[in-house]
């Protein structure tokens, strides 16, 4: 973009600047967010390792995540979709606000915040949704043995659901990788609107009206953009391979 | 008394006008379309795969993975500004990962083939055997393959891992 600064690379590392023409701040957060990349990408891998373990008994997802609110039919895969577009569209509205913060337009800022905050709860409300019906089951459920700790051996019987020992839709391994890789991101997902009210209720106090600038939203910005990523991935591996 | 160093105000930098930022604001609303119609393709094929029968495939992995490293590198470039940054910076965050996890996809592919064969699948836990046997006849798996399975099943016999016929009665795992 052409407001990027004249830059002189010979004379970047001799001293007096930052050499990434970047404060403090954000540099950090970058290195934050690439050692997080890394903990997602490493829980990414051993999940296709598992899954290719386990590959002629990993189920497909559309034959597991097939409900809809409010609706009774079979619709596969149609509610993750509109999870991911709320969360794209979240992240477009981010962008945007940080552009806003770019002409320290206060009232953009707000109005954009806004709308990615209501994005960020509309989706975890949804994953809180999606793991209920994961954790409720069929109602047809599934044989399987369990463990039986009166009889102290492993018994037969009809499971509706998933908790981490057992599931109705695969081996256990499924359920494990499905509660613990949706569920960091969607801790990333509840710190990121943790983070993005406290940083809206500053814009709304006007602390970087006072200050000059809106960098914090760029900061934020960078984690909520991160956060958009690492679904883009989940949803991948997860839903439709 | 308010400390002052005469390093460049880097917060200020990337500021812009109102003319420029509707320029920018262009470019990220085309981006965001561009994302949303490669998700909508995405969710497309993934509703047809079985109807076209191409769950499963390798076509489907290739298209999904280049479709999905697409849309990363839109929102890493784009709406996270890395393409704005300079070249240094920007090596200095793609390049580490890159290493990192680039090794980390090699070895699990070179080495993870190991628990891929069916003599080296049994060496499990009857328990899970069991399982994985149930799992194949339930309602979750109507219409998948079940050769790969039948095919682990054969090699655990033959292994003696498991006996045909009889009910397996399994300690607990450690």
């Amino acid at each position: 973009m052409s407001h990027a600064i004249e830059f002189d690379q010979k004379a970047a590392w001799q001293g007096g600047q930052s050499p990434f023409r970047l404060s403090y701040g954000k540099v950090f957060m970058w290195f934050f967010l690439v050692s997080d990349a890394l903990t997602f990408s490493g829980l990414l891998c051993a999940y296709g390792f598992i899954r290719h373990k386990y590959s002629g008994v990993w189920p497909y997802a559309e034959n597991v995540f097939t409900h809809f609110p409010f609706v009774k039919a079979h619709v596969p895969l149609a509610y993750v979709g509109f999870m991911t577009f709320i969360l794209i569209m979240s992240s477009v509205t981010m962008v945007l606000a940080v552009e806003a913060g770019h002409r320290n337009n206060r009232k953009g800022v707000t109005i954009w915040m806004f709308l990615t905050i209501i994005g960020g709860l509309i989706f975890v409300g949804s994953q809180a949704w999606e793991w209920y019906h994961f954790i409720e089951g069929s109602e047809h459920g599934a044989l399987r043995q369990v463990w039986d700790i009166d009889q102290q051996k492993y018994v037969e019987k009809v499971v509706h659901g998933a908790n981490m020992t057992v599931n109705e839709y695969a081996v256990p391994q499924f359920a494990n990788f499905f509660f613990f890789i949706t569920g960091f991101h969607g801790f990333h997902v509840f710190s990121g609107v943790v983070i993005n009210v406290v940083i809206f209720i500053n814009v709304l106090l006007g602390t970087y009206e006072k200050r000059g600038h809106y960098e914090m939203i760029e900061k934020v910005g960078l984690y909520w953009h991160f956060v958009d990523l690492v679904w883009v991935f989940v949803f991948t591996f997860f839903y439709l391979l | 008394m308010e400390f002052h160093d005469d390093y460049p105000q880097y917060e200020t930098m990337y500021q812009h006008d109102e003319a420029h930022g509707k320029k920018i604001r262009t470019k990220l609303w085309r981006v965001f379309w561009l994302l949303l119609a490669i998700t909508l393709v995405e969710l497309f094929v993934g509703f047809n795969a079985t109807k076209w029968g191409l769950t499963g495939s390798g076509f489907l992995k290739v298209f999904f993975i280049v479709f999905t490293l697409f849309k990363a590198g839109g929102i890493v470039l784009v709406f996270m500004h890395l393409i704005d940054e300079t070249k240094f910076f920007r090596y200095i965050i793609l390049a580490p990962y890159s290493m990192f996890i680039g090794y980390l996809i090699f070895i699990i592919l070179v080495e993870g083939t190991y628990t891929g064969y069916p003599e080296n699948k049994t060496k499990m836990d009857p328990i899970y055997l069991e399982q994985q046997l149930q799992v194949r006849n339930s309602e979750h798996h109507k219409g998948q393959p079940t050769k790969e399975v039948d095919e682990m099943m054969n090699a655990a016999i033959q292994h003696g891992y498991v006996r045909k016929n009889t009910p397996i009665e399994g300690e607990p795992h450690e």
